[in-house]
């Protein structure tokens, strides 16, 4: 398993922190957002593709846009994701 | 260009005191305590004199300088900045500080508005080219506070909507998400995602703080070169805030989007300084006194 942590203003009932199954990161991304569809607007655009001024961080590594399509993301690590503004 | 203010220096508490987590939680504005977390604890900052700009950096003054320099911004060279649309934040093609909606506006005749789409690079560039630097946000924080006493508005503790460009001069009294969206969907349909920035100084004096400096709540969000970073590492805060610590630089004094309690002089916000811009961000420099 994985630890998931999104922005606590963008989950309806403030909750910041999830479980998902391992994975590659693409893969990882699209099934939180599959189990959680009120995040998806937040993660992807209206033709599905990913939004990509959105950040990922993994075990505290960012990870760059032209390498989010090759990371795996390990059992037991966390995914956090920031948009490019945070807080407020 | 660019009048500046001197500012005398001083020592202060940077920072939000406990009582004003505690107002805002307590008050009717939809975003939760935890949120907030990275404003606290106050600390103890010790500033040598300086100057700042007075006004926001303006279209016509980044104008100049693209012009003088050749100057391409991020959002220029990679063909795309971000607008809030009534989806969200997303990248629009064709958008940069020329044309601060998309294909199709042009920001011509707002040459006393403060420059948008400008990412902390390019403030950096043009700082450097103005001889100046961007402040820190302690410097800034002090600027909008007009000294060491604590305030919550660069005016005062009493919230006023004639003195700053907020969500809630442009839609009235806002207290839910939901009113937030229905004026920006409103907005949306009528003009498309174009930025709602006034012209600097326009809410001067009443807007202004005791150092003259105008715009510091509101308008656009200034970046500062400040690293982001928690005051005190035992913080608990958002987890996306932590993960900006170290990453993203400092952005302080809310815009023309946000609800009152987001336009603060404590308020704290992190953007990505890596080539990241919108049409809700602009600056202001600095310069040793």
């Amino acid at each position: 398993m994985i630890r998931i942590l999104i922005p606590s203003v963008w989950s309806p009932d403030g909750r910041t922190a999830f479980e998902g199954a391992e994975g590659p990161l693409p893969d990882v991304v699209r099934r939180f957002a599959d189990d959680h569809p009120w995040i998806a607007g937040r993660l992807f655009g209206p033709d599905g593709a990913p939004l990509l001024h959105v950040n990922l961080v993994v075990d505290d590594e960012l990870v760059p846009r032209r390498s989010r399509d090759a990371a795996v993301v390990g059992a037991g690590s966390t995914v956090t994701i920031l948009a490019p503004m945070a807080g407020g | 260009m660019g009048e500046m203010v001197h500012v005398p220096g001083g020592t202060f508490q940077q920072g939000s005191p406990p009582w004003l987590l505690d107002l805002l939680e307590a008050s009717d504005q939809p975003l939760p305590r935890i949120w907030f977390a990275d404003e606290t604890p106050q600390h103890t900052r010790v500033l040598e004199p300086y100057r700042i700009d007075r006004h926001p950096v303006t279209v016509a003054e980044f104008a100049e300088f693209a012009e003088r320099t050749g100057h391409v911004t991020d959002a220029e060279e990679r063909g795309f900045g971000l607008v809030y649309t009534e989806r969200g934040w997303r990248e629009l093609d064709g958008v940069s500080w020329r044309a601060p909606g998309g294909p199709g506006t042009s920001s011509k005749g707002m040459g006393d508005h403060p420059v948008v789409h400008v990412s902390w690079l390019d403030c950096v560039s043009y700082a450097e080219w103005a001889g100046k630097r961007l402040p820190t946000e302690s410097e800034w924080e002090f600027a909008a506070r007009g000294g060491p006493e604590f305030r919550i508005w660069p005016w005062g503790d009493t919230w006023d909507v004639r003195n700053a460009n907020t969500a809630e001069f442009h839609a009235g009294a806002l207290n839910a998400l939901g009113g937030w969206k229905a004026w920006w969907e409103a907005t949306c349909a009528e003009d498309g995602p174009i930025p709602r920035t006034t012209p600097v100084g326009a809410f001067s004096k009443g807007g202004d703080s005791p150092f003259g400096c105008a715009d510091m709540g509101g308008n656009v969000y200034e970046w500062t070169s400040t690293l982001s970073h928690l005051y005190d590492d035992a913080t608990e805060c958002d987890p996306s805030v932590q993960a900006a610590m170290g990453r993203y630089r400092v952005i302080r004094g809310g815009s023309w989007m946000n609800f009152r309690h987001q336009t603060r002089c404590s308020e704290r916000m992190h953007g990505d300084p890596t080539g990241w811009s919108s049409f809700a961000h602009g600056f202001r420099c600095a310069k040793d006194a």
